[in-house]
């Protein structure tokens, strides 16, 4: 590609103070990366939080992980495994030129978003009406530990934040079609594609720590 | 930097261009109008929003620390009532941490000179850029509705379980606000991260960059990693005040000490982010006003990344006396010695610098003096209170207050009203009155002294801090103190005024009127609205004033954005111009 | 643009299938029990075995610039850094420093 100091022809997506299109891909990339690890810090915060705990009571963690489905859990990785793929699809259709897939395999991460979402429903909603809820609000009797209340306030926070994540997500993504209806993706400029798609990666990552921790203690 | 798809030496054909002393247009009357300023995405037009905004701030939170004083005047309660008392001082801490000295040098002057020094049109996203103000506006306001409906008394700390439970008033607001600024923080660091490692022009190697913008690199990391901790403890606080969460209140079986390691893991690194530019400020002013090269520049730069790394492992020196472990305090303590180290190399390289150098005794030369003397006494009592045994006894003390208002204000603010004034004729195109400038220094100076200098002895002799009463002994430490306080506002209302009566009817400055070889100066008075309507290109480092000024003002002769393979570039001759210095 | 890698469908359907085989595999290894402390090693290190996997290849960091993964490396060590020294206090609230 030419780097003389030609003003980029096809380039109109190419904003004044960037040199040219290959400099702004990799600078918003580069930003992405940063925000990313903002994420895995604030993440980070609730990790410590869930590791202090652990290490106080070990028997809490056992018999309050008993109370949550590792069917569901392990059905909502493969929810979010797929979402990956599909987004990751989606980028390659917008480094080939394929518009019509890009539209499709957001609209299929989309979905796969939201049955990931309607099963933490599920979730939610019946240990609500077992009572299981965060905090001052706990009055199940079924876990025999004085602290269970602790370990369930972890759970939700946790699983709640990472949910707030996921609908961003899916908000993005929703953006994400509308502009592909317009046309304004191609092989040339598909940068939101690609950021949008490292954050959904991370959203996975950070699911893929939290499904062990939580549903699989033994 | 571009496309580096050749290895090969590219030969570039420069010129010199020189900047214009009197531009006729310039970023200030290339766009006019209340509408674009509030939707500009220029960084310097941003810069100087944040800049008043820190400003109203500054005034706020100081009013609140003249109330303090006042009332602290005599030992028992003369015009506030206690619990006033600790909702002023919570939010005099609150205020100056967060809305003022996070972002003071960053996002203010930091946002206006990056660009300028790096030689580049703007920041590499200049609408997250805008973003980044408004969304410091937002927490802002939220911050002000919990002063005004309610009111926070916890302490800038918001130790729990006192701010999950029974703190009264706004503490749910407040921390939103907080929270929602430290994204502010957050996207700033990100942004100068980005331009620093993507748009820096021709030439200029990391081994050119001026130490101010490796001091603001230092300082963005830390923002990117520390600040989310921040975010993730003030949620958890917030929760537990609405859910009862737990996890922090010994009531329903929390630890409130968690709270602290979280708190303290942003907020000592957030110390760091304070005064860590405002080291890069004096870097620069030193070399400019002894007209030398800096002494040790790669010991200055890497320092600054030295200091961002221990500084995140030092956090529970805030917590000595809280109930964590002797262990962790061992530690916390060892570890917080090493990161004086750092910092002293700096202190010794910018005295190095200042020997045999060229000394014009020049306002912003007077604001850095000042600031490597109160900033040593701050850093070795830092020191002092980093030491496990000497703690015990002057943790909540007077002696603490007074540590770290010298290194925050006896440093960062010196070295913030120091660059302001540096960088004052850039960002005018106006020169301020030498004469009220070294006046209102000196009363800042003294002022200053006489009011934490007494605080370090009565802080010793067992005053403790936040404390609304107190015994008769203390009461001349408090008086002195209070002398000096207002001695310091009077030096504030000072600059203030003589520099806003610059804008005005101040002399024109030219284009570089301190003869700094720094790139931001190569540009004309009032620096056009994208900066530079060429290409610079880096020949010589920020610092060389043994080379001829017109090496400095080097740009691409082509228009447009030509960039050359970056180190491998090769200086064709520029055309003959006589040799100025 | 130049240098941008295009992976093949076949090789992300086969990401995507080798991270669903994984995620089998770590639900087996609850069901089998290992003593303390390995349970927990032992899901950790899948775990971030998939976490690798996501990053290299969904993610591109394998044909990306190092500088990337340089900087989710040091956001793993900052984050451990804050485990690490935390767990100082936690772990140790009982003195095995005996004070006066």
């Amino acid at each position: 590609m030419s780097q003389s100091s030609a003003i980029p022809k096809k380039g109109d997506h190419v904003q004044e103070h960037f040199v040219n299109s290959n400099q702004q891909f990799e600078a918003a990339k580069l930003g992405m990366w940063i925000f990313l690890v903002t994420e895995i810090l604030f993440f980070g915060g609730l990790f410590v939080a869930y590791i202090v705990y652990r290490s106080w009571y070990p028997e809490l963690y056992i018999l309050a992980s008993d109370h949550l489905d590792v069917w569901l859990g392990a059905i909502n990785t493969t929810v979010l495994i797929g979402s990956s793929l599909t987004v990751a699809l989606a980028i390659r259709c917008a480094q080939t030129n394929y518009t019509r897939g890009i539209i499709i395999n957001l609209c299929v991460t989309i979905a796969l978003a939201c049955v990931f979402m309607v099963i933490k429903y599920f979730e939610y909603s019946e240990k609500f009406e077992l009572g299981i809820l965060p905090g001052a609000h706990y009055t199940y009797e079924g876990i025999a530990h004085e602290k269970a209340n602790i370990f369930y306030s972890i759970y939700y926070m946790m699983t709640g934040l990472h949910g707030v994540h996921v609908i961003v997500g899916i908000g993005l993504m929703v953006w994400l079609v509308i502009r592909a209806n317009k046309g304004h993706f191609s092989s040339e400029y598909y940068t939101p594609v690609e950021i949008t798609g490292l954050y959904w990666h991370l959203v996975d990552i950070i699911w893929i720590f939290l499904f062990p921790l939580f549903y699989l203690i033994d | 930097m571009a496309t580096a798809d050749t290895n090969t030496p590219r030969r570039l054909q420069v010129q010199r261009f020189r900047p214009d002393d009197n531009p006729k247009k310039h970023y200030l009357n290339e766009e006019t109008g209340l509408w674009s300023w509030l939707t500009t995405v220029d960084h310097k037009k941003i810069g100087l929003m944040y800049l008043g905004s820190i400003t109203l701030f500054f005034l706020v939170g100081g009013i609140m620390a003249l109330l303090l004083r006042t009332e602290l005047l005599s030992p028992a309660e003369s015009f506030v009532a206690a619990d006033t008392y600790n909702q002023i001082f919570t939010l005099h801490g609150a205020i100056m941490v967060f809305f003022f000295l996070v972002p003071s040098v960053p996002a203010a002057l930091g946002n206006f000179i990056l660009p300028l020094q790096l030689g580049c049109k703007d920041v590499a996203f200049p609408r997250l850029n805008l973003l980044s103000y408004y969304i410091y506006v937002i927490g802002a306001i939220f911050t002000l509705i919990a002063i005004f409906t309610g009111g926070v008394d916890t302490g800038w700390t918001f130790y729990t379980p006192y701010s999950s439970t029974a703190a009264g008033g706004n503490v749910m607001m407040m921390t939103f606000g907080v929270f929602i600024l430290g994204f502010s923080s957050i996207l700033t660091g990100l942004n100068f991260i980005v331009t620093i490692h993507r748009m820096r022009s021709p030439g200029l190697g990391w081994n050119r960059l001026p130490l101010f913008l490796w001091a603001l690199y230092a300082t963005s990391v830390i923002q990117v990693l520390a600040t989310p901790v921040l975010a993730i403890t003030l949620l958890l606080l917030t929760m537990e005040r609405l859910l009862g969460i737990g996890i922090f209140d010994p009531n329903i079986g929390g630890d409130p000490v968690l709270f602290q390691h979280f708190f303290w893991f942003y907020s000592h690194p957030a110390v760091y982010i304070m005064i860590v530019p405002g080291f890069g400020i004096v870097s620069e002013i030193i070399s400019t006003f002894s007209r030398k090269h800096i002494f040790g520049y790669w010991a200055i730069a890497l320092s600054s990344l030295a200091i961002a790394f221990i500084g995140f492992l030092v956090w529970g020196h805030h917590m000595f006396v809280a109930g964590q472990s002797s262990l962790s305090n061992l530690v916390f303590s060892f570890l917080t010695f090493l990161v004086g180290i750092p910092t002293g190399i700096k202190i010794f390289n910018w005295l190095a610098t200042l020997h045999k150098g060229s000394i014009d005794l020049k306002t912003p030369m007077l604001y850095i003096l000042a600031f490597i003397f109160l900033f040593t006494i701050g850093g070795f009592t830092g020191i002092m209170v980093a030491a496990l045994s000497v703690d015990i006894h002057l943790h909540d003390t007077y002696y603490v207050v007074a540590h770290f208002h010298y290194v925050m204000m006896g440093g960062m603010v010196m070295a913030f009203i120091g660059g302001l004034h540096y960088w004052w004729p850039k960002i005018t195109g106006k020169l301020y009155s030498e004469v009220w400038g070294r006046i209102a220094c000196t009363l800042l100076f003294i002022g200053f002294n006489l009011t934490f200098l007494p605080q370090f002895i009565m802080g010793s002799l067992g005053m403790p801090r936040r404390y609304f009463n107190y015994l008769e002994q203390f009461q001349t430490y408090h008086q002195l103190s209070t002398m000096g306080a207002y001695t310091m506002a009077i030096a504030f209302v000072i600059i203030a005024i003589y520099l806003v009566h610059s804008i005005f009817k101040g002399k024109n400055a030219t284009a570089n009127p301190w003869g700094s070889r720094a790139l931001e100066w190569q540009v004309n008075t009032l620096p056009p609205l994208h900066n530079f309507h060429h290409t610079p290109v880096i020949i010589n480092g920020p610092y060389d004033y043994h080379k001829p000024m017109a090496e400095f003002q080097l740009g691409i002769a082509e228009t447009h954005n030509g960039h050359g393979s970056g180190e491998h570039m090769e200086d064709a001759t520029s055309r003959s111009a006589p040799a100025d210095s | 643009m130049s240098g941008h890698h295009i992976s093949s469908v076949k090789f992300l359907w086969g990401i995507a299938l080798s991270l669903v085989v994984l995620t089998v595999v770590t639900v087996l290894a609850a069901w089998m029990h290992f003593p303390e402390p390995w349970n927990v090693v032992v899901k950790l290190a899948i775990a971030t075995v998939k976490a690798f996997i996501v990053a290299s290849f969904f993610m591109n960091l394998w044909w990306d610039s190092k500088f990337n993964v340089l900087l989710l490396a040091i956001s793993i060590v900052f984050f451990f850094i804050m485990v690490g020294i935390t767990l100082l206090d936690t772990l140790y609230r009982t003195d095995p420093i005996p004070l006066f």
